[in-house]
């Protein structure tokens, strides 16, 4: 026989740290599949599981802290999932949690998730029960984007049809868009109105220095000034804004008033027109 | 043909009532304590260099590999789970088995042979010692342990040349590499491919012993134990390892 020490030592010491390694593996897999360390087991009843597999995990605020340890099919319309948890995160799961059932990731395995309840502080006992949420299911996704890809579909062959009306039809808004000849009747509609509107601005100062309308005017700007001299007593930054804004609130009435007319006299010349058209195409 | 066809068969059989007659020896006293511990050494701890070296430039070069494909996919974050799951499943075992195939079943075949072809083995047999006993089942035994620890080496080895991979082109914590590589691990991962190595060094062990056994008489049957002993093992490991994750395929 060799001399037995030089050997034995370093034999032993392969042989022990190949074992630890092995060892090793094996726990941290164990820890990763909670086998060691304390556990306790909740329940949850789904309707469907959505292919939910033993050995998902269960996350509870983004972490993951157990698995998912039996799924039993008690009926036709429900499914028990049961699974084992980290003891030290009991205390942070009361009794009104819910279960839910999602996927992580794009193509990722299922997930069932915990999600705080709104108010019960009674932390949830051993094999306790919590209520579950149904998740999504890719069914229900398909048919609300079915639902929208049909009104899509609605939509664009109206907008088909408008279109085609725009570019062959002969109403009112294709000729505008397509006719300079009433292109150029619209322009001149237009600058008639301009003009209108000014005699009638003209107007509404003659009618000031009218002896009739004059009391009227008066007042209001007496009251005015009343307001201006109310105002000057609070600072002058807010009294510069409200000047301000009451002169764009006045330009606004004017322009409303001014739209409102141009829009009636809009409406008279287009009556105005189609009179005058009927003959035409009844010609 | 059917003389060679004969020649094949007639060798299983006679493969097979060796490693029957095994199994038989080795619960009989006496135990060769002694001798097996030095096989042991021969086996394991001598082997241990070349194990490493391969585990670790195969975990290298599995990451780089494998890199380019997962990050097309955009899942370069599976990388450690991927390398740690091809090493521990198929990698590590096949690789570590090869080698033992190439360095242990060789060295017996060649030793036994010589022993055969000097007729020392039978001298042993002459003064009353047990020559199975002694040489083959101690290096059998030796074999079937040594080289389940070889592959968790070559594992844990290939693991930590997937890591070097992995910090050539990105900066992954060391840890984070760790907790990625437990997480996508579990148990169906780890013990079918253990079990797998037990037969791989059984295999490894008894057939270099049998060819080197059987070595016929004469310096060129040497070499021709020691050729054959290497092919031999080499086939009947891909050849376990198919039936292996057959099986392991079929119960999980």
């Amino acid at each position: 026989m060799e001399k037995e020490s030089g050997y034995t030592w370093k034999l032993g010491m392969f042989v022990s740290v190949g074992l630890l390694l092995f060892i090793m593996a094996i726990y941290f897999i164990g820890k990763q599949k909670n086998l060691f360390g304390q556990t306790f087991h909740i329940s949850s009843k789904f309707k469907t599981v959505s292919g939910l597999e033993v050995g998902n995990n269960v996350r509870f605020s983004g972490i993951n802290i157990g698995t998912v340890e039996e799924i039993r099919i008690i009926n036709d319309s429900s499914v028990i999932v049961s699974m084992v948890i980290k003891d030290e995160i009991r205390k942070f799961i009361k009794t009104d949690a819910r279960a839910s059932i999602g996927s992580d990731g794009l193509m990722g395995d299922k997930v069932l998730t915990i999600s705080p309840g709104p108010k019960s502080t009674k932390i949830i006992e051993d094999n306790g029960a919590i209520a579950s949420i149904d998740g999504i299911e890719m069914n229900d996704i398909m048919k609300s984007v079915k639902k929208s890809v049909d009104n899509v579909g609605v939509i664009s062959e109206e907008l088909a049809i408008f279109s085609q009306s725009m570019n062959n039809g002969n109403g009112a808004l294709a000729r505008l868009v397509r006719d300079d000849k009433m292109a150029n009747s619209v322009s001149n509609t237009l600058s008639n109105l301009e003009s209108g509107t000014k005699g009638f601005s003209e107007n509404m100062e003659a009618a000031k220095s009218n002896f009739l309308f004059r009391g009227y005017f008066k007042k209001k700007e007496k009251e005015k000034e009343k307001k201006q001299e109310e105002l000057k007593d609070k600072k002058e930054e807010q009294q510069e804004k409200e000047v301000k804004e009451k002169a764009a609130k006045e330009k606004e009435e004017k322009a409303k008033e001014e739209k409102a007319k141009e829009e009636k006299e809009k409406q008279e010349k287009q009556k105005a027109e189609d009179a005058k058209k009927e003959p035409e195409k009844k010609q | 043909m059917i003389l060679s066809l004969k020649n094949t068969f007639s060798q299983i059989g006679s493969a097979t009532l060796f490693a029957s007659r095994f199994f038989k020896e080795i619960i009989m006293p006496p135990y060769e304590t002694k001798e097996f511990l030095k096989q042991c050494y021969a086996i394991g701890y001598k082997s241990f260099p070349l194990v490493a070296i391969t585990g670790f430039i195969m975990g290298l070069v599995l990451t780089i590999q494998s890199r380019p494909t997962l990050v097309t996919f955009g899942a370069e974050s599976w990388l450690p789970g991927m390398v740690a799951l091809s090493l521990i499943r198929e990698i590590a075992p096949v690789i570590t088995a090869l080698i033992c195939a190439g360095k242990i079943s060789s060295g017996i075949g060649a030793e036994l042979g010589s022993m055969k072809v000097t007729e020392q083995i039978d001298a042993m047999e002459v003064s009353a010692i047990n020559p199975y006993k002694y040489l083959v089942v101690t290096r059998i035994l030796a074999c079937t342990l040594m080289v389940p620890i070889l592959v968790f080496f070559a594992d844990a080895i290939g693991i930590l040349g997937g890591y070097a991979g992995i910090n050539i082109h990105g900066d992954v914590n060391f840890r984070r590499y760790l907790t990625q590589i437990i997480q996508s691990l579990e148990f169906l991962d780890v013990i079918p491919a253990t079990i797998k190595t037990f037969f791989f060094g059984f295999f490894i062990g008894m057939i270099g012993c049998f060819k080197g056994f059987n070595a016929s008489n004469g310096t060129e049957s040497v070499g021709k134990a020691a050729n054959s002993a290497v092919v031999t093992a080499s086939l009947s490991i891909f050849i376990i390892d198919m039936v292996a994750v057959q099986i392991t395929d079929l119960f999980f």
